[in-house]
């Protein structure tokens, strides 16, 4: 009797239900960024959801607790402070925009905490506390411009928003085509959103670059094709490469305008990788058929993967210690291998460039041979040198 | 119990061996199980631990070795040595070949400062150094193989490893690391490294480095902390299917290293490594054993990395372990089995004993003990039984000692509680009673009057709510000030003085004073200040009792109108008549300007009272009242004398007696006509009339008395006169006043009646011959004869009058043109027409002239129109406009009277006038006033500078003839060639004057 008391007491204490881990979500639910963040929530909700049927990490179930940053970095650091001190979260992925990550950094490094941060940027940024699972630039826009270079021709002709993300890329993409010969036409930047692009259009028109590297975000590559088609440019005589026009862009504004336009990323959702194929099943099951994948929503999935792999193979939540696991953490993600680099915390990834096709999904027409070394700060000049260089860039205040 | 043991048949003792082995001995050995699968486990884990750990230390320490050199390559293409070397061995290989001796002479130096970075030995870090041209041209190279000279874009080694790191550096200008593969000219594995060599922006080559292999084989070999089994599997991918191992495996020697192995046939923890999947477990090696490994995946190199360790060497403890816990768990239970049977035997029959005791002592008898002496266990409960029994007793009797003892303090405690309750009932008594009394106190103290109470220093201590209504300060803002912040200034420092002298002398103080409110305004209060004595007599407050008395000074001021000023029209009274009419008479003796007092009474008022009552006649009065105000100005002072007598004193009315009657009359006619207005009074209709009397004065000659007497006799004289008139006191006032009257009625009747006739005046030029006439108009009055301009013109110019005239005049004249147009004699002559003001201001002035020459078909450059510089004064646009029209019916224009006005140079420029009349002033006095000669120069210089001709009028000596012919007059009109004439003498005049011409006079 007294046997079969112990062996209940012991089973007992086998099965009693852990405490939840908790993660913080911080994307814009609501404002101008919300159509571009909301679909980060689903991505990351799939990867903890996926993690919490195979029993969690270590037995613990994950919790997402999600906060609505509203479209303002401000708010969205004050939402970070909260979930690192109130909801006591051991992790946090979120951002989108640069201000955004840039107003969330010093609350992540204050309370040396941890954030995966999704979306591809312009370098000239690292931090002990923060993982980039994104692409720094010479992971996709510089391999762009190149085969741009290579394939098109070397006259060349630079359109972006007017925000830090654009004249930083370009400032690198400037350096490597001047250097392979390339002849710079032009260089715009329009205020972030506006829809004013005639005059950039008119100007391709006249020059006729034999390629356009578009930086441009939000609503304003729609009218940017819609303008290039009503002046009769085609992807033919001068395509156009684009670093912020992925399948739920192209979704948004209708594919149709940049059919046969280029754009670059570290993922697709047409890779035939037979992970990626099992993950975009997984996810339409999960929020629909005719929902569409694409790099930030699987750099979010991954920065949860890679914080599951490295929370079980410690056994721990420590975050110090997490940390120093995930510096040499490594991941079969549906865009291939990746691993975070030792050195900087971004990701080793492969680059890809995609032709847009009328069904709203990207061919891809090249890949680079391995994964690419992030290299957030391009080694050929010194780290102050660059930021002093972005410090003087207009719309770029310290 | 007892009925179980008799079932079983047991003794405790074979019960106590059964349940050693099954209470102890069991969960022994489940325990024992638990612990050694707990062990295996922590064991199994730690041993896993420790392969993450170590495998994680590998990759870190190829990542670090690989970093550096990519750091070493970064500094050195940025070096001075690079900067060198590219000029010179680019311009020896190209101009001279790589197999020049020039070549080989300047490459030279650089082989030897290259070398540095190559090391030797123990230190070697790298194996080879590559400058690169952009055009993949190799320049140099340290160990100067068969890649040297070489085109890696174009060349034979294009596919190597590097030439792929020098194509990334080049194009992306970023630094490569190639794979570890099969490198030809050095029939070795290798892998690269490349930077960019960048100056200035500009791309001027590649730098690669070779790396020495041995070193990353080496620390991936490395087996410490492994044990014997342990062991470190490192492999790539050889293409896309296949694998290919690179270091040495310790249990296949004879394997073939670089042999490409199908990827699914090699085992799962190196697939899932090279798939970037890290993990580690107890997996089964390339050889088929079980054994616990950690797998890692190293992105710079490609590389899966496979730490293992046999699971049999992990777990030799854990055999041995097991073996010793079955041994232990077999000797415990054999004796275990044999003390177990000892011991229950002995302890029955000592339980048997102690149990028939304790029933005793159950049973009442607390005397009782146990006779127990061993020091067990047994030995210990009975004498631990028979203590408890002992104190059980003693507990027994203590219980009912301290329940006394309770009761005691219970009392005690309750009478010290109810002599509280008395007391508290007194303090609260009294505390009512003081507050009763405070109560009071401060309901006096919130009164409608304010209360300011000061220290003996006079800063104030307190002050009540009625202080804050009054002075508009809360009490915050005043404790602790002295209270003169209140005073208004009204009242000087004397004032206070004495105030604080009658204060400190008489302890009290009362009296009235101005002070100032916190919003600025100021206001009278009645003040009453106390001081408050103490025991001794010394003053230890003081006490201000005030109130606002503003409401009562206004009240007072009320009175004092009622005084001043009838209730009932709110017109001045009698009082303030009589009071303003000597301050006018004084004010007239300083200025020596005419006043006048009218008197002025309602006819028939007192049947009006009589028949309607008393209520209508005020309601009368009061309407009198307001049309006698609306009549006057506003300084004139209507006063209610006195029931329907209302005096009227209006002040400055003239210069002159004529004046001041003129007007007073005026006035007064139009109170008149104003008074005699039907009233309706109650939906009466109800009609009086007044009867004004007029006096007037200048200076203080007269007494006021008198003058009211005056005026009320001259209101009898009108009154008698037939009522609804006005009289004058003075006779020959009244008579021009009459006088005057009278005639503007009879020049109503002028013109209908054809009293009014042209006389000419002839405007003579150089030789006095005849240029025109100035036609001026006369009224032959039936009674009064000829009426002359002087009186008459001023009259009808008053009224619409002065039109008629005019329009009379100028058909007049007109006519008379037209006769003359038709005699030689007569037919050159021009004729003036003066026109006023008020005619020519008509807006059909123009249209009527032209209507009138239409009429009597007279040339119109005949007609000259003078107009007075008054005329032109006035609206200078609208006149310049009519002049211009005027001009375009060919109209000539005249300024008469020139010099008198303010006619400036730059509007008579603008005029479009044809003639100057000089005023007869200045012709009169020229001969004799110098200023009048210079005058005159003057305005003939400036008529001949704007081109006009210029005319003397009142000419009347030959002196003043000469005079202005000398200054260059030329045209004249006056006595001294003819006075106004008749039709019939002018134009006699005309022959004469032909005749004395001796020419022909038509």
């Amino acid at each position: 009797m007294l046997t079969l008391l112990i062996i209940a007491l012991l089973y007992l204490q086998q099965g009693q239900a852990k405490p939840k881990l908790k993660i913080g979500v911080l994307h814009s639910l609501t404002g101008t960024m919300a159509t571009s963040e909301r679909p980060l929530v689903d991505a990351l909700r799939l990867a903890v959801e996926e993690e919490n049927q195979t029993g969690g990490v270590d037995g613990r179930q994950i919790e997402i607790v999600v906060a609505d940053c509203r479209s303002d970095a401000d708010y969205c650091a004050q939402q970070a402070e909260k979930l690192i001190t109130q909801d006591g979260v051991k992790a946090l992925f979120g951002c989108w925009t640069s201000a955004c990550r840039k107003a969330v950094k010093p609350v992540i490094e204050k309370h040396h905490h941890l954030l995966f941060y999704p979306v591809q940027y312009e370098g000239l940024e690292q931090s002990p506390d923060i993982i980039y699972t994104g692409a720094a630039p010479n992971q996709q826009i510089i391999p762009m411009a190149l085969w741009a270079l290579q394939n098109t021709g070397n006259r060349f002709y630079l359109i972006g928003s007017d925000y830090i993300f654009p004249r930083t890329a370009n400032l690198m993409v400037k350096d490597v085509l001047l250097a392979q010969g390339g002849k710079l036409l032009g260089e715009r930047y329009v205020p972030l959103g506006s829809g004013d692009l005639a005059l950039a259009v008119k100007e391709i028109a006249a020059l006729h670059p034999d390629f356009v590297i578009n930086t441009l975000n939000g609503d304003s590559n729609q009218q940017f094709f819609r303008e290039l088609r009503e002046a009769g440019i085609s992807s033919e005589t001068t395509p156009v490469f684009s670093t912020s026009i992925a399948e739920v862009e192209l979704a948004a504004m209708g594919a149709e305008w940049m059919a046969g336009h280029y754009a670059a990323w570290n993922y697709f959702q047409s890779l035939p990788t037979p992970e990626n194929k099992k993950f975009v099943a997984r996810f339409k099951q999960r929020f629909g058929a005719d929902r569409v994948l694409d790099d930030p929503m699987e750099a979010s999935y991954i920065g949860v993967k890679l914080w599951v792999e490295a929370m079980r193979s410690l056994k721990t939540d420590n975050l110090s210690s997490v940390k120093i696991t995930l510096a040499q953490q490594t991941y079969l993600a549906p865009e291939g291998i990746v691993a975070v680099d030792h050195d900087n915390r971004h990701l080793w990834k492969a680059a890809y460039i995609g032709r847009a096709g009328a069904d709203g999904q990207f061919e891809i027409i090249w890949r680079s041979e391995k994964p690419l070394q992030p290299a957030p700060f391009p080694g050929y000049r010194s780290r102050a040198e660059w930021l002093v260089m972005q410090r003087g860039l207009p719309e770029v205040q310290p | 119990m007892r009925q179980m043991f008799r079932l079983k048949n047991l003794t405790i003792t074979w019960r106590l061996v059964l349940w050693f082995v099954v209470v102890a001995l069991m969960p022994l050995t489940l325990f024992g199980y638990l612990s050694l699968e707990k062990s295996g486990e922590a064991l199994r884990y730690e041993t896993l631990m420790r392969l993450n750990l170590l495998s994680d230390k590998k990759t870190l320490e190829i990542k670090t070795y690989l970093a550096e050199r990519r750091e070493d390559a970064w500094l050195l293409s940025r070096s001075k040595l690079v900067d060198e070397a590219m000029p010179v061995l680019l311009h020896a290989y190209s101009q001279h070949g790589s197999r020049s001796a020039q070549y080989l002479n300047a490459a030279k130096p650089f082989q030897r400062s290259f070398a540095a970075y190559i090391g030797s030995g123990d230190s070697t870090l790298f194996y080879d150094v590559f400058l690169i041209t952009p055009k993949g041209e190799i320049i140099f190279t340290y160990q100067h193989e068969a890649d040297f000279a070489t085109n890696l874009i174009s060349g034979p080694y294009r596919e190597t490893g590097l030439a792929r790191v020098f194509n990334q550096s080049r194009m992306t200008l970023e630094s490569g690391i190639s794979d570890i593969e099969k490198y030809a000219p050095s029939r070795a594995k290798a892998a690269f490294i490349s930077v960019p060599i960048i100056r200035d922006g500009v791309l001027l080559g590649v730098l690669a480095f070779q790396l020495d292999t041995q070193r990353i084989y080496h620390v991936a070999s490395d087996s410490v902390g492994l044990g014997k089994t342990g062991e470190t599997v490192i492999s790539t991918y050889y293409d896309t299917q296949h694998v290919m191992y690179i270091a040495p495996l310790q249990r296949e020697i004879e394997l073939d290293l670089f042999k490409p192995r199908d990827f699914g046939l090699v085992p799962l923890p190196m697939r899932q490594a090279l798939s970037g999947i890290q993990s580690g477990g107890i997996v089964e090696d390339y050889r088929g054993v079980k054994v616990l490994a950690a797998w890692r995946y190293l992105p710079e190199l490609r590389w899966g990395m496979v730490v293992k360790i046999d699971a049999d060497e992990v777990f030799v403890p854990l055999y041995q372990q097991r073996k010793n816990l079955l041994g232990i768990l077999l000797a415990l239970a054999v004796l275990g089995g044999l003390v177990a049977f000892l011991l229950g035997h002995q302890l029955v029959t000592r339980i048997k004993r102690f149990s028939s005791t304790a029933d005793e002592i159950a049973r009442g008898d607390l005397s009782r003990r146990v006779e127990e002496s061993g020091s067990d266990e047994i030995g210990t409960l009975a004498q631990n039984f028979n203590r408890m029994t002992e104190n059980l007793q003693i507990s027994y009797r203590s219980l009912e000692w301290r329940v006394d003892e309770r009761t005691r303090e219970l009392q005690v405690s309750n009478e010290q509680l109810q002599e509280e309750i008395i007391e508290r009932e007194h303090i609260e008594k009294a505390l009512r009673d003081a507050q009763e009394h405070l109560r009071i106190a401060a309901t006096t103290f919130e009164t409608h009057e304010a209360i300011l109470i000061t220290d003996v220093r006079a800063n104030i201590i307190r002050v009540n709510q009625a202080f804050q209504d009054t002075t508009g300060y809360c009490a915050e803002e005043v404790l602790g000030k002295n209270p003169s912040f209140l005073s208004s200034g009204c009242q000087d420092s004397a004032f206070y003085a004495e105030m604080w002298q009658q204060l400190l002398a008489n302890g009290t103080w009362s009296g009235e004073l101005w002070d100032r409110h916190k919003d600025g305004h100021i206001y009278p209060k009645n003040l009453t200040i106390t001081a408050v004595k103490n025991i001794l007599g010394e003053t230890t407050e003081y006490v201000s009792i005030f109130s606002d008395i503003s409401e009562r000074k206004r009240a007072e001021e009320e009175i004092r109108n009622l005084a001043f000023y009838d209730v009932l029209t709110q017109l001045p009274n009698r009082r303030l008549l009589l009071d303003r009419l000597h301050l006018a008479l004084s004010v007239s003796a300083r200025s020596g300007l005419y006043g006048a007092v009218l008197f002025l009474d309602m006819d028939r008022f007192k049947r009006l009272n009589d028949t309607l009552g008393h209520g209508c006649g005020d309601l009368l009065l009061i309407e009198v009242a307001e049309r006698i105000r609306f009549c006057v100005r506003e300084v004139d002072t209507v006063a209610r004398f006195g029931g329907d007598e209302f005096v009227i004193l209006l002040e400055e009315v003239g210069k002159n007696a004529d004046e001041a009657s003129q007007k007073a009359a005026l006035i007064a006619e139009k109170i008149r006509a104003a008074l005699s207005v039907p009233y309706k009074i109650k939906e009466h209709e109800y009609h009086s009339s007044p009867s004004i009397g007029v006096n007037l004065y200048c200076g203080n000659g007269s007494a006021v008395e008198d003058l009211l007497k005056h005026a009320d006799m001259a209101m009898y004289e009108a009154k008698e006169s037939g009522r609804n008139a006005v009289r004058f006191f003075d006779p020959v006032m009244q008579h021009s006043v009459s006088e005057r009257a009278s005639l503007e009625a009879d020049l109503h009747r002028a013109v209908p009646e054809r009293q009014l006739e042209l006389y000419y005046q002839v405007q003579v030029g150089r030789n006095q011959h005849s240029l025109g006439a100035e036609a001026l108009v006369r009224w032959i009055h039936p009674t009064r004869g000829m009426v002359s301009p002087a009186q008459f013109i001023p009259l009808a110019e008053e009224s619409i009058l002065i039109i008629e005239l005019g329009d009379w005049v100028l058909d007049a004249a007109c006519r008379q043109l037209a006769i003359w147009s038709e005699t030689d004699l007569t037919r050159h002559l021009t004729l003036a027409v003066n026109v006023s003001g008020k005619q020519f201001k008509q807006r059909d002035f123009v249209e009527k002239v032209a209507r009138i020459l239409q009429v009597h078909q007279v040339d119109a450059s005949r007609l000259k129109l003078e107009l007075t510089e008054s005329v032109v004064l006035n609206d200078v646009t609208d006149v310049i406009s009519k002049m211009q029209a005027l001009k375009a019916l060919r109209v000539r224009l005249s300024m008469d009277d020139f010099g008198t006005g303010y006619s400036s140079l730059s509007y008579l420029k603008q005029l479009p006038l044809d003639q100057i009349k000089i005023d007869q002033s200045f012709v009169r006095d020229m001969t004799f006033d110098q200023n009048d000669a210079v005058m005159v120069q003057t305005i003939i210089d400036m008529a001949k500078n704007f081109g006009l001709n210029v005319i003397a009028e009142g000419v009347e000596t030959e002196a003043q003839k000469i005079l202005l012919e000398q200054l260059g007059c030329l045209n004249y009109q006056g006595y001294l060639f003819s006075k106004p004439l008749p039709i019939a003498r002018f134009e006699a005049l005309l022959k004469e004057n032909c005749k004395l011409r001796d020419v022909a006079c038509g």
